[in-house]
């Protein structure tokens, strides 16, 4: 009986014991809630059309598309003036700012320039911050 | 006294700035505690482990707090904690007794800060002491018990069991570290990513991706809900407060803030069970249980001590075992190991003077809130109203600030970032649970060495059931949590089926 649950451990492949562990429970769990839950699966089609439906397109999907644009823009930016944080600084106002335009409602100049002057002067003094007295190097 | 080194005008400074900005988030509906430390969290960084930790807990006893402010004057939680404190509060707040509703509420969220620091402070080293003693063997059975706490408490247990395992698989991506005893080894890394993800996904840009952008996305898809304006927002000037009220409520609060306690002590449950629980204890045992939800004094009491009660409670499994109690403490891991200090049983003997400071900062921000908003109340009023257009767009500068410095420049962690924002809202489409994920997530790699190491010298999974009695207890612990939510589960579903039989026979 006690033989049953020896183990002996291979140090060279013990790395995948755990992991393989964890995606045995993981199958077994999932299979029991796509079981359980077929119903709500066989549905979920209508959920996602519903959700997609309702939500508030331009300004999630704007949020992910501006996010990605300033991901991809900021280390080239920054390569022009290497180890200044510059391309931190320049891109972030504008995404700001971007980002501050698609979430407001009514947009209209006199509401924006409260938002515009948060777009330069918060990325400036984060900027200023972390450059100086930090000294942590932004990109 | 040397001990009181650490009290420099600095770090009183950040605790009272932490306290300010944290009951700003906390007050804004949208924003919570848990984003307001992940957004500060790089600020940390070169404040040392003392003054970053000064303001981190600043920041999470004023986010805490803060939710009180919208709850009351507006009926919508500032943070999913206060959520039972709508159901007094507002009430109040219409019949023009804003004020005096807000200032229990911050009476209450006083005593159950104070309270359950005194139980942090007598508890944490007690069990830490404790632990010491623990070997692999119970390491491993008490992470695995933190896990079962959290799943069972879950809205659905089988998806949060299911979310705390897709947390410690995802975490066990990259290498199976030497210095931890691991052979060096890599495994699961997806093709083409073996450069990024040597060591896996760091955990601060996941956890500000999950806090940070996902709450945003989640705000983003249902449009920006629109600000409150200055005018709706009714202090009532002719409601007085008087600490009458709280005659005949010390039980009250002396039990809701330890109900809020003992759940900030179990592993991942987050604040709103705290005030739930503390709401409903409140509410049974009350001489008038129809009064409540209808601007009873007692349901503001008991909801706001129990939320407060969690944040001293939440920090004893972080300081005595390196567990975290709710989402906020999970980041304050995080703060840890921006430090290169390991949380732990031995964390308090290690670091006597840090344990003081944490308890003196946790001490005077609970005062500094409570000077705060009881003397400021009707300037805090006005916070709800600061438009998220302009401050959501530079919390998603400072989530990006935090990814790209937390390893000092790395552009993958921004991504990682981004990836765990989406995952974020993809998990509550999914309802999957976050915390548990988050759980799983930090203490997946500690589980993996407990685990190997134990059948590596004991060379049998008896092991884990025969090692001692503290095993044994464990187990029976365990066993318990699941049957326990198994039976929940059940009532609850017999419940809803005689409320439909019930709505069926008209």
């Amino acid at each position: 009986m006690a033989d049953l649950f020896k183990v002996s451990i291979d140090f060279e492949t013990s790395h995948l014991i755990f992991p393989r562990l964890i995606i045995a429970i993981l199958l077994v769990l999932g299979t029991i809630i796509v079981i359980r839950n077929r119903q709500a699966i066989a549905g979920s089609g209508a959920m996602w059309a519903e959700t997609l439906r309702r939500m508030d397109k331009p300004r999630f999907l704007g949020t992910i598309a501006l996010t990605v644009i300033y991901f991809l823009l900021m280390v080239p930016v920054g390569d022009i003036w290497p180890n200044t944080g510059l391309g931190f600084l320049i891109c972030s106002i504008p995404f700001v700012a971007l980002i501050g335009v698609l979430y407001m409602h009514e947009r209209s100049l006199r509401s924006m320039i409260p938002m515009l002057i948060v777009a330069v002067v918060a990325p400036a003094i984060v900027w200023w911050l972390f450059t100086y007295v930090f000294a942590l190097t932004l990109p | 006294m040397p001990i009181l080194e650490f009290l420099t005008p600095m770090y009183v400074f950040l605790i009272l700035a932490g306290t300010l900005v944290g009951i700003i988030f906390g007050a804004i509906p949208g924003m919570t505690a848990t984003m307001a430390v992940a957004v500060c969290l790089p600020l940390t960084y070169s404040l040392g482990l003392d003054n970053g930790l000064a303001l981190l807990l600043g920041l999470y006893v004023g986010g805490i707090s803060g939710g009180l402010v919208p709850a009351i004057l507006l009926g919508i939680p500032g943070t999913p904690s206060s959520i039972t404190t709508t159901f007094d509060g507002y009430p109040m707040a219409q019949r023009g007794e804003g004020e005096k509703a807000l200032r229990i509420g911050i009476v209450s969220s006083l005593v159950g800060g104070l309270i359950s620091l005194a139980a942090l402070f007598f508890f944490a080293p007690a069990l830490a002491e404790f632990a010491i003693k623990f070997s692999y063997v119970e390491k491993f059975l008490i992470i695995f018990f933190a896990l079962t706490v959290m799943a069972a408490l879950s809205e659905d247990m089988l998806l949060g069991i299911f979310s705390g395992f897709l947390g410690i698989f995802i975490s066990l991506i990259g290498v199976y570290d030497v210095t931890d005893g691991g052979n060096g080894e890599y495994r699961l890394i997806p093709p083409g990513l073996e450069y990024w993800l040597d060591y896996g996904f760091s955990l601060l840009p996941v956890l500000i991706g999950l806090f940070g952008l996902a709450t945003i996305l989640e705000a983003a898809e249902v449009g920006m809900p629109k600000g409150q304006s200055l005018k709706d927002i009714k202090v009532g000037a002719h409601s007085r407060f008087s600490w009458g009220v709280f005659k005949g409520q010390v039980t009250n609060l002396v039990r809701s803030s330890g109900i809020g306690t003992f759940v900030g002590i179990l592993p991942g449950v987050g604040g709103s069970a705290a005030s739930i629980l503390s709401y409903t204890a409140a509410k049974t045992s009350s001489k008038n249980p129809e009064s409540f939800g209808k601007g009873n004094p007692a349901g503001i009491i008991a909801s706001e001590s129990g939320n407060n009660g969690l944040t001293g409670g939440a920090m004893v499994p972080l300081l005595s075992l390196g567990i975290p109690g709710d989402a906020t403490t999970a980041l304050l891991i995080g703060a840890f190991t921006l430090q290169g200090v390991q949380v732990g049983p031995l964390f308090i003997g290690n670091n006597p003077a840090t344990w003081d400071s944490m308890i003196i900062a946790m001490l005077l921000a609970n005062i500094a809130m409570f000077i705060m908003m009881y003397f400021a109340i009707r300037w805090l009023a006005m916070v709800v109203a600061v438009p998220k257009h302009i401050l959501f767009p530079v919390i998603l500068m400072m989530c990006v600030i935090g990814a790209y410095t937390i390893n000092y420049g790395i552009m993958f962690d921004v991504w990682t970032l981004l990836i765990f924002g989406i995952f974020g809202w993809l998990a509550t489409k999914l309802r999957l649970e976050v915390a548990p994920f988050i759980i799983g997530f930090i203490l997946g790699p500690s589980a993996e060495i407990y685990f190997i190491k134990s059948l590596e010298s004991f060379g049998t999974l008896t092991i884990f059931f025969t090692k001692s009695w503290i095993a044994m207890l464990l187990w029976a612990l365990i066993l318990g949590s699941v049957i326990g939510s198994i039976m929940l589960a059940r009532r609850k579903a017999a419940l809803e089926l005689a409320q439909a039989q019930a709505q069926a026979e008209p």
